[in-house]
């Protein structure tokens, strides 16, 4: 079974792999939680995926649900190896966004009331609103109840905002003009490591290990830290998601430069949606538009 | 180096980062309004803002070995004596310039001591990493406060810890009291006009007794190098430590004690420059071999290496230096949240239920 466990220190949970119920204590759930877990069932080298395999247990969020539906989509993963516990999510803490408000102090630990977040740092006490800290991705939240489970745990949720409203931050970028855009992208982009943790994070990334960025026969991309090198890898990996993605927020979440790469997919999921009028991981019957071929096709 | 202690004054920082950097390439750690959470290493420029409360993201080894650097340049040129031939022509990569590194840690400065044990005492020299150690200081600030991510003093670190440092600068709240610390760091001195007076020295002392008392982190690894040696077969541990590993980049590439690279041949048309780039252990490609044959095939196998190389191989080799230096930034960087602490903490106790 995977789920969350407690992590360094209350503000951080780690991935837990139990093979066995005395271990069940373990688990916790808290808006710590950030970590989707569907991609240990098709990266992971120790969850069995053979014949005859017990199932396997996992803990999802509304959006890590999508991920695991998509991954059944694709069948890289079978419906009937898996038993979902699915929670309804409030929404994650930002830990960006947990800043002292007292210059130098660390963050010692973290308490959470309904909707007030309190932080005992070293310099003191501070209240923050929950609504304040929630990841950029929980503020556009549609699916906080698991799209998919054998189990709920928990309250249904109401979802934060409005179908018209879920491209309000990509919408944004396009009303800059494109000298803007591109300025935008440099700045950001420019910050990159190429450390790759946004792809090995993304649950739907399975082949990081023979990816394209880091071939070398042929060499598609150089060992330079330019801005064409990196636009390059951002680009391919955004493609390769085109359709796909089910906006988890990992790939952003992970960057340890900040970069809010989860906005290049959001954008093809826009286009995706107008087009296609298709959402990755609702639907267990469906399949990604640029995964088949319709003549029938009236989108484009 | 009793009569160079000099004073800067929170509010002259930028100007005499400013003078510095008219004399040397000085590198500060700074952090956008936007983002305040990210601090780096950056070359100083007139208007930033260092930031030297909060440890920076990603550590400053880049100054040294930077991210990707050039060895030499090739140009192939048909030889005009003999069209079926081609001659290439080599040059030298630009030589580094004098350089401060202003504004590191005692974790960061332990990590340039280990690079320079690998790469400058044998028994292979980096010629090229040597060029630029020879030709920088480094400017250590005093920690004053620890998070729970950090561990300095648990390998042979600590908050007051000047080894490998140049200039020792203490925070003494409105400003900064700067020592030498040996004779490489006298004519930056020169460059600081207002001497530090009796108050503020007194104070500086203060600190620094503070931080010297200090102990941070609990970890004991005296004995990890045979510990890992142990446990090294158990797959079962590695996959209960590592389980969760994404095998991305992040640990090696914020840490100020990974070293490893990568050497590319990048060639356009008839021009090409070889280049050395950071590589990662955590990387699949890492121990790809031509064949097609890796012996590192998980990432359990790779992480396992990285405790291996740390805390094993390289005291071995390098006459028992720890090849970790304590900051935390993988702890804190890490998307899963794996603690490198817990993994070396566990590798004793397999020992003592054996015995």
């Amino acid at each position: 079974m995977i789920g969350w466990e407690t992590g360094y220190d209350t503000l951080h949970t780690t991935p837990v792999f139990i093979k066995d119920s005395s271990e069940i204590q373990r688990l916790v759930w808290n808006p710590f939680c950030a970590q989707n877990l569907a991609g240990y069932l098709v990266k992971s080298p120790i969850v069995p995926r053979g014949e005859g395999s017990k199932k396997i247990g996992i803990c999802v969020k509304g959006c890590d649900s999508r991920s695991v539906v998509a991954l059944i989509q694709e069948k890289l993963v079978a419906r009937d190896m898996l038993f979902i516990f699915g929670i309804p999510c409030r929404g994650v803490i930002d830990l960006r966004k947990l800043i002292p408000n007292q210059t130098g102090a660390k963050i010692l630990s973290v308490r959470l009331t309904d909707d007030q977040v309190e932080v005992e740092h070293s310099k003191g006490l501070q209240h923050l609103a929950f609504a304040d800290v929630l990841m950029r991705k929980c503020k556009r939240c549609r699916y906080p109840d698991p799209v998919i489970h054998d189990v709920l745990l928990g309250e249904s949720v109401l979802p934060r905002i409005e179908s018209h409203e879920l491209y309000q931050d990509v919408a944004a970028i396009e009303r800059l003009s494109l000298q803007e855009r591109l300025a935008f992208w440099q700045t950001e982009l420019d910050r990159c490591l190429r450390c790759y943790a946004c792809r090995n994070a993304c649950p739907l990334c399975v082949c990081q290990d023979r990816c394209i960025a880091e071939t070398r026969d042929p060499k598609w991309l150089t060992q330079y830290m330019n801005l064409p090198e990196k636009f390059m890898f951002h680009f391919i990996h955004a493609l390769h998601l085109a359709g796909r993605c089910t906006e988890c927020g990992e790939c952003e979440r992970v960057c340890p430069m900040e970069i809010p790469v989860s906005l290049i997919k959001e954008e093809l999921n826009k286009i995706t949606k107008e087009l296609l009028d298709f959402e990755a991981g609702l639907d267990l019957e469906g399949v990604p538009p640029l995964l088949t071929f319709s003549p029938a096709e009236t989108g484009i | 180096m009793g009569n160079a202690i000099r004073y800067i004054a929170l509010d002259k920082l930028t100007r005499v980062l400013g003078r510095l950097s008219e004399i040397l390439d000085v590198w500060v750690p700074t952090a956008s309004e936007e983002k305040k959470r990210l601090v780096r290493f950056m070359p100083y420029q007139a208007g930033m803002i260092p930031e030297l409360v909060e440890q920076s993201t990603l550590g400053p080894k880049g100054a040294l070995l930077p991210q990707v650097e050039s060895l030499f340049r090739f140009i192939y040129e048909k030889d005009p004596d003999d069209a079926s031939h081609k001659r290439v022509e080599l040059e030298d990569p630009v030589a580094p310039k004098p350089t401060l590194i202003f504004g590191v840690r005692p974790c960061d400065a332990r990590g340039f001591l280990l690079f320079d044990r690998v790469f400058s005492a044998g028994p292979h020299i980096d010629g090229l990493y040597g060029a630029r150690r020879d030709l920088t200081l480094l400017a250590t600030l005093v920690c004053l406060e620890e998070d729970a991510a950090c561990f300095c003093s648990s390998v042979g670190g600590g908050p007051a810890d000047r080894q490998g440092s140049d200039l020792w600068i203490t925070p003494i709240g409105d400003g900064y009291v700067v020592e030498a610390l040996n004779d490489r760091a006298l004519h930056v001195m020169d460059l600081l006009e207002e001497p530090a007076n009796e108050l503020q020295t007194a104070a500086a002392t203060k600190v620094q007794q503070e931080a010297a008392e200090r102990r941070v982190g609990n970890l004991i690894c005296d004995q990890s190098r045979s510990n890992f040696l142990q446990r090294f077969d158990d797959l079962n541990y590695w996959q209960q430590m590592a389980g969760q590993c994404l095998s991305c980049g992040i640990c090696t590439f914020v840490c100020p004690t990974c070293y490893c690279f990568s050497i590319t041949d990048e060639l356009k048309g008839m021009r090409g420059e070889r280049i050395r780039s950071w590589d990662s252990c955590m990387f699949y490609t890492y121990t790809l071999e031509a064949s097609g044959h890796n012996p590192r095939p998980t990432r359990l196998e790779r992480y396992r290496n990285r405790i291996g190389h740390k805390f094993s191989y390289i005291p071995e080799k390098y006459e028992g230096i720890i090849g970790c230096c304590g900051c935390g930034r993988c702890i804190r960087s890490c998307p899963v949240s794996i603690d490198i602490r817990k993994v070396v903490e566990n590798l004793e106790e397999k020992a003592h239920a054996c015995a």
